[in-house]
């Protein structure tokens, strides 16, 4: 039991509230989904084009999961938004991995992921099964388009 | 020949649109909008240090800081700074900036910047984003006002720090930070 419980809480979408993740941790991710092609989403509960980004992405990573997909949601909230941020990934019955970024240093976090985001939202960060970031999305962003990058990479 | 022209067009209009204000530039004269509409020339409003600020009516990051920019304008505007307010989101009318600047209580004007051509040549890219333009004209800051949307919480204060140094004559240590908060609303241009 000892051994289980600190597994449970590591999983993310089983948590009350967001787990974090922070520089390391990211790499750490980035790491730990190795063999999957993984779409990292950084939205927050205040920007809007995120929030109505967010269903289609959710649709996409249910349609192509079995094909070896995942979409991993990174919250760009504060700590007491952290509620609604769970809150709206639950309305859109999002299942997966989700966190909240808590940076040590933002400016490094944002600059380890590509240094030429400005930290601006939406942001989608797509890498390959060995963990290599293939493309950056800032900004608004044709699913259609994301989906052929996607299943050119499955 | 339809092809090329079209790959033309939009190479020339990524060269137009790229920002052209980086750290170090000279700031060439621009022209922002009233809320009425009228042009104003950007060279009319600066000071001897000037600070730009990209803002929004609706982003509640950017409204999260109203009260910071009412802090920073009664604070360096005695110290010769001169701050232009600049709303670029072309989904927020003159009649919504006005509106909300009277709600808000805003002590200064808010400009728009029709078309986005501000927000370009600078390379802002959110609300609330912030320069400081120096008294030879020279960029010498773009960024964040500070690094926490929570006031408790903030370790750096760029845009500060920046002026301090701008107006002790010393150079500016952090010229470039990341700002956050909500895309700037552009017009859709046809590349």
């Amino acid at each position: 039991m000892k051994r289980i419980l600190p597994v449970l809480f590591a999983i993310p979408c089983l948590s009350a509230s967001l787990a974090t993740v922070d520089e390391s941790g990211f790499q750490k991710l980035i790491a730990a989904h190795k063999g999957k092609v993984v779409l990292y989403d950084f939205w927050a509960t205040w920007c809007d084009s995120c929030r109505a980004e967010l269903p289609p992405l959710v649709q996409l990573a249910n349609k192509l999961r079995p094909q070896g997909f995942e979409l991993v949601t990174i919250s760009a909230d504060e700590p007491e938004q952290a509620a609604d941020a769970r809150k709206v990934l639950k309305q859109i019955a999002f299942t997966g991995p989700a966190y909240r970024k808590q940076a040590v240093n933002d400016e490094n976090f944002i600059n380890s992921i590509d240094k030429s985001w400005s930290g601006a939202l939406p942001a989608l960060f797509l890498y390959d099964k060995a963990g290599h970031k293939v493309r950056s999305y800032i900004g608004e962003t044709d699913i259609k388009a994301l989906e052929a990058a996607v299943r050119k990479l499955l | 020949m339809k092809y090329g022209l079209t790959v033309l067009l939009a190479l020339l209009t990524n060269i137009l649109c790229a920002q052209e204000f980086k750290i170090g530039s000279q700031v060439a004269d621009l022209h922002v909008q009233d809320l009425d509409g009228k042009p104003v020339a950007f060279s009319t409003l600066r000071g001897p240090v000037t600070v730009l600020m990209f803002l929004s009516t609706q982003c509640p990051v950017s409204n999260g800081y109203n009260q910071r920019m009412i802090a920073l304008f009664n604070e360096y505007s005695p110290k010769s700074v001169k701050f232009v307010f600049l709303n670029a989101n072309q989904n927020e009318s003159p009649a919504e900036v006005a509106s909300h600047a009277k709600r808000v209580g805003f002590p200064f004007p808010v400009y728009k910047d029709a078309n986005n051509v501000v927000a370009d040549r600078f390379g802002a890219q959110v609300t609330p984003e912030a320069l400081v333009i120096d008294q030879s004209g020279v960029v010498q800051y773009h960024g964040a006002i500070d690094d926490s949307q929570n006031e408790a919480r903030i370790r750096t204060r760029g845009l500060r720090m920046a002026l301090d140094a701008v107006l002790a004559g010393k150079p500016v240590e952090v010229s470039q930070t990341k700002a956050f908060g909500c895309t700037i609303k552009r017009v859709r241009k046809n590349t």
